[in-house]
């Protein structure tokens, strides 16, 4: 009802005409805080009825003021239209005059907002109600003269009556918020361009969730990680092709010699059962010897040759390792042709494999074959002595990179 | 700077290349019934290979060092994959051509000479030094203070002005 009433007023203080008396500019002057009223502020336009009643009969200038201090955007943001109200009150209150004349020599020298503050403080020491406007002027003070010097806060001080009403909460609503925030649990977010209510716990506690989720991932998951992971991965895969190609040539070896016989008497029966075998044992001993190579390689950190050549001559077991692999890698490919001509034994048998022409190829074939055997096993054995050496391992982590002059200069201071 | 998902996504790539690479080198010779499947595969291959460079040449030119001009800095740290690449890429090359030449007529026919053998040997030396060097390099990359302004380079880029 309240409320109802509150804007009846309101538009009738709009629609009324402007008139120069004292007593009708208040509550003409007021609409301004009713029109930016909402429902939450109930209680102002109360006190704005009471206001309007009790300023009236002291002085018209302080009538004037009064809704330009309930809305004090105004006050604030055109401080020129306020002097211009203020300037032709002072010939109905004679008394004030001398005060007023006081304070002009300071807005004279504070210009015009200066100016209306002064002003709000004419009427101050008559009226009983004014202790209400006591606590924004204080408020104000600070943003608006803070040029003004000690004396002239001193002076203004004296006028001050130190009456210590509770503020009226017209004027809370122009000053920091005293009370502790209660914020709402629902939160208003434009979607579709219309605003839609959402909660705020749960979007905060989304927000939370993501934002953790993401510096979480940023801090734990770099490229170095990545790298570091390829780089284990790798490795695992070649402890795994380490010990697969010991075993695998081994087995080789085993049935070459069981399928060639004593001193190597049935070499046919071999090309015979082994042909089918020949290439296909050629390409996995390629392909593991391959990756073997390169994880021993990486063990030993092969791209740094001065660190490489050392351990070798230390007789480093893993620089050892690396070296049996890479020979072991030559010589399996040197027998590529000679398998090749094994493969090819009953398909074209005419011309590649004259009579009497297997053991003269065939015998260098297998003691190759076993001393690649002897190579992988033995560089399996350094290897397993010492499985968790990883030099490159460490250069990542380091992730030296050094300028290498800068490298030399370090090393000799 | 590099992001993560991105370098993922990058070292996947080459390493499937590298796979790939080395499934054809160890087993394209059980795969030769018909000469256009070897002739396929080789042309992937090198294909492959090439991608395979430029993907680390365009890392390269990612890097902040090269970016702000300090070229021989990454050259001396990856020159021995540069030099291997090109090499590798040559020998491969050569020896598809050289091996498809010869069994372009008869897949299954014996076109081995001692050329022919020192060129295969030499080729898939090169393909394993390359596989190491290239592994090695890629993750070197995913160094995150390449991508970055650091003392060190500051240093180098003040000794490289000198």
């Amino acid at each position: 009802m309240d409320i109802n009433n509150e804007k009846v007023q309101s538009t009738r203080r709009r629609d009324l005409p402007p008139i120069p008396h004292a007593q009708k500019r208040g509550p003409r002057a007021l609409p301004s805080l009713p029109s930016q009223d909402s429902a939450d502020e109930m209680p102002v336009p109360k006190t704005k009825k009471k206001k309007p009643k009790r300023e009236v009969d002291p002085e018209g200038l302080d009538v004037l003021h009064a809704p330009g201090d309930g809305g004090i955007e105004m006050g604030v943001h055109s401080p020129s239209e306020s002097k211009e109200r203020s300037s032709p009150e002072p010939p109905e209150n004679p008394p004030q005059k001398k005060k007023k004349k006081k304070k002009s020599q300071i807005t004279d020298l504070e210009g015009d907002q200066a100016g209306l503050f002064l002003n709000d403080d004419v009427p101050d020491p008559n009226v009983e109600e004014e202790p209400a406007r006591k606590p924004k002027r204080r408020k104000v003070k600070p943003k608006v003269t803070e040029t003004q010097s000690n004396d002239e806060l001193a002076v203004e001080d004296d006028d001050i009556i130190t009456d210590t009403q509770p503020p009226i909460p017209q004027h809370a609503l122009f000053s920091a918020p005293q009370g502790t925030s209660q914020p709402v649990s629902k939160v208003f977010i434009e979607r579709d361009r219309r605003f839609q209510p959402a909660e705020r716990v749960d979007r905060t506690k989304i927000n939370d969730a993501v934002e953790q989720n993401f510096l979480d991932l940023q801090s734990t998951w770099t490229t170095r990680d990545v790298s570091m992971k390829v780089h284990r991965g790798f490795r695992v895969m070649g402890l795994f092709s380490h010990g697969f190609l010991a075993g695998y040539a081994t087995w080789n070896i085993i049935v070459l010699y069981i399928l060639a016989g004593e001193q190597m008497s049935t070499l046919p029966n071999l090309l015979q059962q082994y042909c089918m075998l020949a290439y296909p044992a050629q390409a996995l001993f390629y392909f593991l010897l391959a990756i073997s190579t390169v994880s021993a390689f990486d063990r030993v950190n092969l791209a740094k040759p001065s660190v490489g050549m050392r351990s070798l001559l230390t007789l480093d077991p893993v620089a050892l390792a690396s070296f049996l692999y890479f020979s072991a890698l030559v010589l399996c490919l040197s027998q590529q042709m000679t398998s090749d001509r094994i493969n090819l034994y009953t398909s074209i048998n005419t011309s590649l494999w004259q009579p009497g022409s297997e053991h003269t190829v065939l015998y260098p074939w297998i003691i190759v074959h076993l001393v690649v055997t002897l190579l992988v096993g033995l560089a399996w054995i350094l290897l397993s002595t010492s499985p968790a050496v990883d030099y490159t391992e460490e250069f990542l982590m380091a992730m030296d990179i050094e300028y290498p002059q800068m490298e030399k200069g370090i090393i000799t201071a | 700077m590099l992001q993560t998902n991105n370098y993922s996504l990058v070292l996947l790539i080459q390493l499937a290349l590298l796979a790939f690479d080395l499934f054809v080198n160890s087993f394209s010779e059980l795969l030769r019934a018909a000469p256009v499947i070897q002739l396929v595969l080789f042309i992937i291959q090198d294909i492959a290979i090439l991608f395979n460079v430029i993907i680390i040449l365009l890392m390269m030119f990612n890097t902040y060092v090269f970016q702000v001009g300090l070229v021989s800095l990454l050259l001396e740290r990856f020159r021995a994959l540069l030099i291997l690449s090109a090499l590798y890429l040559t020998l491969s090359i050569c020896l598809h051509c050289w091996i498809m030449n010869l069994r372009w007529m008869e897949s299954n026919s014996f076109v081995w000479t001692s050329g022919l053998q020192a060129l295969f040997v030499f080729q898939r030396l090169a393909a394993v030094l390359y596989y190491y060097f290239y592994k090695r390099t890629t993750e070197y990359l995913g160094d995150p203070r390449l991508y970055e302004d650091c003392p060190w380079l500051r240093d180098a880029f003040a000794r490289a002005r000198q």
